[in-house]
């Protein structure tokens, strides 16, 4: 007689829970994140969302948002613009997310900022640089990376920890928004610091020979070389700079270095050699928050996920954490609502703390934080802290 | 003067690989006419090969640089006998439009399995560089300059001293006549497919350690080796070298003292510029004009 | 009859957004339609003349470019003491001069390009595109160059009643895509189906021949790359105001792939093959964007493409023109020597 009960409990448990399940599942918040999965950049895109997925299992670790679990809606933008409005368009029309980050490269992030004011959906900037994203008055945009400029500023407050100290810099990037504004910012910032400037070259995103520009850069007489790239290429310059016994030291600024792709893969060239970084994943005891950047280095290496992409993953576990406190501080799932939180929300980041200052013309301010640079050297093929 | 020297040293080594792709795909677009785009997709193949072999295996280094150049006359032989074969007397744009849905599956399969993050070689070479005088260069370029050439030479009596060579010039002037003659023409494409594939896998072997290897790097190599081709003419093995060296010398000059940011369409406008003054190329075999 | 049932099809198609209520359908719609015009442009020349042009999306590029150029305004130092400079156009001003750009560009490298066939001629092609792609990456003065031109204003039409409206609506926009379409279908049939057009068939079939019976070989060529050159150059416009951001990369040879894709896998020198093949190849690979992972989604586009290739060689419109031929008329037929236009 019990039996046949405990059975018919069990049974209504069984074929409840399923459909359970599937109604918890219609309840996730949902987050949408346009990244290039596939295509030229596909490696960044992929430690960005790595990152970002170590950010959702954290959260609903802890319960989710406002009780709701959280649920990343990935869609690729193939590395071009057009498929990153394309799947934005697919995210915000198909998917109803009342959220993004995205896109990555700037082109493909300012591709998708119209549909956020034809829409009115808020997206989360985790990665693009350029200036235009926050200065184009589009109030839908947050951006937490920091831009060239910021950058620059940040390192031109340190540069009397450099000895022998700098003064003659030249500049070699990639011929793109990101290696140009970067020569800009640095020019600008370290003109003003009293260096002088040597020569600048640049070079097309796919190039694997540089050996034409680095000549020129070797006989112009500066102490430091100033490298704006990925890290692909960056391992290339490294390696052919010490094959033509480049006398500068090189400082590769971006925060898109990896240094420990680089020690594996550029082996004695990378040594010697400074890398601004935003997130330093060697001395989490050295970060704002160290139990966050130990928690998160364990989640990252738990999941087998690649070691050098730590640097760029950051950005997407900042990313979702920052919408994940906009909508908890928001109180509703309601794009408009999360817009204005986002204005109000103080996130601890792996970068530090991440608060939203207006940048733009006015009355259509878009939302800028300001982040954190640090500066590491490799040094016998370990990377310590400047 | 120093860096007029080192440009020079730069576009010789540069040289040797462009004439090994250029040799590729001049006998797969001159004598089969095939708009070859798979070719700088069997370059990264042969890269990721070596990769497989030296790093991850972890056998011998030279002896992964010939397994690489094996598989890649098998894999081009194969994409050869599976795809083109069926279509044969088809239209050039039908081909074409199958090379192109082969280089779309086989990048996309390069990223499915090593994934985007790119990849490097460690090398049994020394990493410091031999210098002379003003000049300096790795051990390894000067390596794969030296193996360039021997299979630049080695090339060159394969198609003037050989019955196989014989066979593949008669098959380029007239097919018809050859198969006349014996010629197993649908044998001679194939094989030439794979030659024409192997030498870029080989090419994607010896670059793969100097430079990084991403499932994309195909991409510009290939439109770089179609602009050598066309530099030495259709067909043209000799024209094809030289092309390869004429176009590395005008990339390291042209971006040493004209602008590096144009560096990589300093082929292209000499093309146009080659094109408009002397439109069979500057060694062709046979007229193209209009 | 045969008429009456394309005109049929436009309608349907025109009165699409009123019944299909998925906007991202739309969307999808109409991107694929921008480049269903660049396809229509590439088989005039590819189809039609046996060109193989593998630059076209220069003149895609240059319209894109134009048109923002013009509508966002731009100054062009050539070394005056003044530069020249240019005030914010009306976007259909703008939109107009993207295509007479273009179409000026494309008599300029007829004139060039067609001093070599075959095999050359692809090659010059595709320099060509390649040349312009680094011209508007280092021209920084004047397009920005890696840096965009954004905020491209979008198009706005006069709706009676309403008055001036913006056409950030994606309705009005798809209205205005397949406008597009319908013209540069039109322009096409007329063209082929006029002495011209079988100046172009013969010299398709065999050059010698019709250059010996008196064909100005070079003046057809240049015709028709002056033509397509400004469709392209619309088409160009058309993504440049619904994307509103141009880059360097709208020259990137995977955007003249994917228009090659359309028309030979469409059916090339038939009339209906590039919408075809357009509509395939652009909703194909958002249909896979369910079906698996990125890496494979490519995987499974590549694959397809050679299926359809091994199976259907003359490409889609005809095989489904044959299976319809009570149906079809001229439009699905591919125009050949000796058959009646």
């Amino acid at each position: 007689m019990l039996r046949s009960k405990s059975y018919t409990i069990a049974a209504a448990l069984a074929l409840a829970a399923p459909s359970a399940a599937w109604a918890q599942a219609q309840n996730d918040i949902l987050i949408g994140v346009d990244e290039p999965l596939t295509g030229d950049v596909a490696a960044s895109g992929n430690y960005v969302t790595d990152g970002a997925r170590i950010a959702e299992a954290a959260i609903n670790a802890h319960g989710g948002v406002l009780g709701r679990k959280i649920r990343l809606v990935i869609e690729d933008n193939k590395s071009n613009p057009r498929d990153a409005a394309t799947a934005a368009q697919r995210l915000i029309v198909r998917d109803h997310v009342p959220v993004l980050m995205g896109a990555w490269g700037s082109t493909f992030t300012l591709s998708v900022m119209p549909m956020l004011i034809e829409n009115s959906v808020p997206m989360v900037v985790e990665t693009s640089s350029s200036p235009k994203i926050t200065t184009s008055g589009n109030p839908w945009v947050f951006r937490i990376a920091p831009t060239s400029e910021m950058e620059a500023k940040s390192f031109a407050a340190k540069i009397s920890q450099f000895n022998p100290p700098i003064r003659k810099a030249d500049f070699l990037a990639v011929n793109n928004d990101f290696g140009l504004g970067s020569i800009n910012a640095f020019k600008t910032a370290l003109s003003a610091a009293g260096v002088q400037i040597g020569a600048i070259q640049t070079m097309s995103p796919d190039a694997t020979d540089m050996s034409a520009q680095l000549a020129t850069i070797k006989k112009s007489g500066g102490d430091t070389l100033f490298l704006t790239t990925e890290v692909e290429q960056i391992i290339l310059v490294l390696k052919q700079a010490a094959e033509q016994r480049l006398g500068q030291r090189v400082i590769t600024d971006g925060g898109s270095s990896s240094p420990d792709q680089l020690i594996a893969q550029a082996g004695a060239a990378a040594n010697g050699n400074y890398f601004t970084v935003f997130f330093a994943p060697w001395f989490p005891e050295k970060a704002p928050y160290p139990d966050l950047a130990k928690a998160f280095v364990q989640a990252w290496t738990g999941q087998k996920y690649p070691v050098p992409g730590m640097t760029e993953g950051y950005r997407g576990y900042d990313g979702i954490s920052t919408i994940a406190a906009a909508i908890t501080a928001a109180g509703k799932v309601d794009p408009d609502a999360i817009r204005q939180a986002l204005w109000k929300v103080k996130v601890k980041g792996l970068n530090g703390d991440i608060s939203f200052v207006p940048q733009g013309p006015k009355g259509k301010e878009s939302g800028q934080n300001e982040a954190n640079v640090y500066i590491v050297k490799i040094v016998d093929g370990k990377v310590t802290l400047q | 003067m120093a860096e007029f020297l080192q440009f020079t040293v730069n576009a010789i080594i540069l040289g040797g690989t462009y004439a090994l792709l250029g040799i590729g795909l001049t006998l797969i677009f001159g004598i089969m006419r095939v708009v070859n785009f798979t070719h700088g997709d069997l370059y990264a193949f042969g890269a990721y090969m070596i990769y497989m072999f030296a790093a991850l295996l972890r056998l011998d280094f030279f002896a992964s640089i010939a397994l690489a150049g094996v598989l890649g006359f098998l894999f081009g032989g194969a994409i050869e006998f599976v795809l083109l074969r069926p279509l044969t007397g088809a239209d050039i744009d039908t081909t074409m439009l199958v090379m192109i849905g082969a280089s779309i599956a086989l990048q996309a399969g390069e990223q499915l399995i090593w994934t985007g993050v790119a990849r490097s070689v460690p090398t049994p070479f020394s990493n410091a560089p031999v210098v002379i005088g003003p000049v300096s260069v790795l051990p390894i370029r000067l390596f794969v300059l030296s193996v360039a050439v021997c299979l630049l030479v080695g090339f060159y009596l394969l198609i003037n001293r050989t019955r196989l060579g014989v066979a593949m010039r008669a098959t380029f002037q007239d097919a018809d006549t050859a198969a006349l003659m014996g010629v197993n023409n649908g044998l001679i494409y194939t094989i030439t497919f794979a030659l024409g594939s192997s030498l870029a896998a080989l090419a994607g072997a010896l670059l793969g350690p100097i430079f990084v290897i991403t499932p994309t790097m195909g991409n510009l190599v290939a439109l770089k080796a179609f602009a050598i081709v066309i530099l030495g003419g259709l067909g043209n093995i000799v024209g094809a070298t030289v092309g390869g060296f004429v176009l590395a010398f005008a990339e390291e000059f042209g971006a040493g003292y004209i602008s590096s940011g144009y560096r990589d369409g300093i082929g292209f406008l000499l093309i146009i510029l080659v094109l408009i003054v002397r439109p069979q190329g500057l060694f062709a075999m046979k007229e193209r004009i209009g | 009859m045969r008429r009456a049932s394309a005109w049929l099809i436009v309608v349907v198609m025109a009165t699409l957004p009123w019944w299909m209520r998925d906007q991202y359908d739309l969307y999808i719609l109409t991107s694929a339609g921008i480049f269903i015009v660049a396809a229509i442009s590439l088989n005039l020349l590819l189809g039609y003349t046996g060109q193989l042009s593998l630059g076209h999306v220069a003149f895609f590029g240059i319209g894109a470019y134009v048109s923002a150029l013009m509508a966002l305004g731009f100054q062009l130092d050539y070394g005056a003491d003044q530069p020249w400079i240019v005030d914010p156009q009306p976007v259909w001003f703008a939109f107009a001069g993207g295509i007479v750009v273009a179409g000026c560009f494309g008599w300029l490298i007829g004139r060039l390009a067609f001093r070599v066939r075959g095999a050359y001629f692809v090659i010059v092609s595709i320099s060509f595109a390649e040349v312009m792609r680094l011209v508007a990456l280092n021209w920084v003065s004047l397009t920005q160059g890696p840096m965009a031109l954004n905020n491209i204003p979008p198009l706005s039409i006069w709706i009676p009643g309403r008055g001036v409206e913006p056409l950030y609506s994606r309705e009005y926009f798809y209205e205005l895509v397949l406008a597009v379409i319908v013209v540069c279908f039109l322009i096409t049939q007329r063209l082929v189906s006029s002495r011209t057009g079988r100046a172009f068939v013969a010299l398709r079939e065999n050059e010698p021949l019709a250059r010996s019976i008196g064909i100005n070989v070079t003046h057809y060529l240049v015709t028709a790359t002056v033509v397509s050159a400004g469709m392209a150059g619309a088409a160009g416009g058309l993504f440049a105001f619904s994307i509103h951001i141009v880059d360097p990369d709208v020259f990137l040879f995977v955007y003249t792939v994917t228009m090659v894709i359309m028309v030979i896998g469409g059916g090339k020198g038939t009339l209906s093959g590039p919408i075809v093949g357009g509509l395939v190849f652009g909703i194909l690979p958002e249909l896979l964007r369910d079906v698996a992972r990125p890496e494979v989604q490519w995987l499974l586009y590549g694959a397809v493409m050679i299926l359809i290739v091994f199976f259907l060689p003359q490409g889609i419109a005809p095989a489904v023109g044959s299976l319809f031929a009570h149906f079809s008329g001229r439009v699905f037929r591919k125009m050949g020597p000796g058959l009646s236009a």
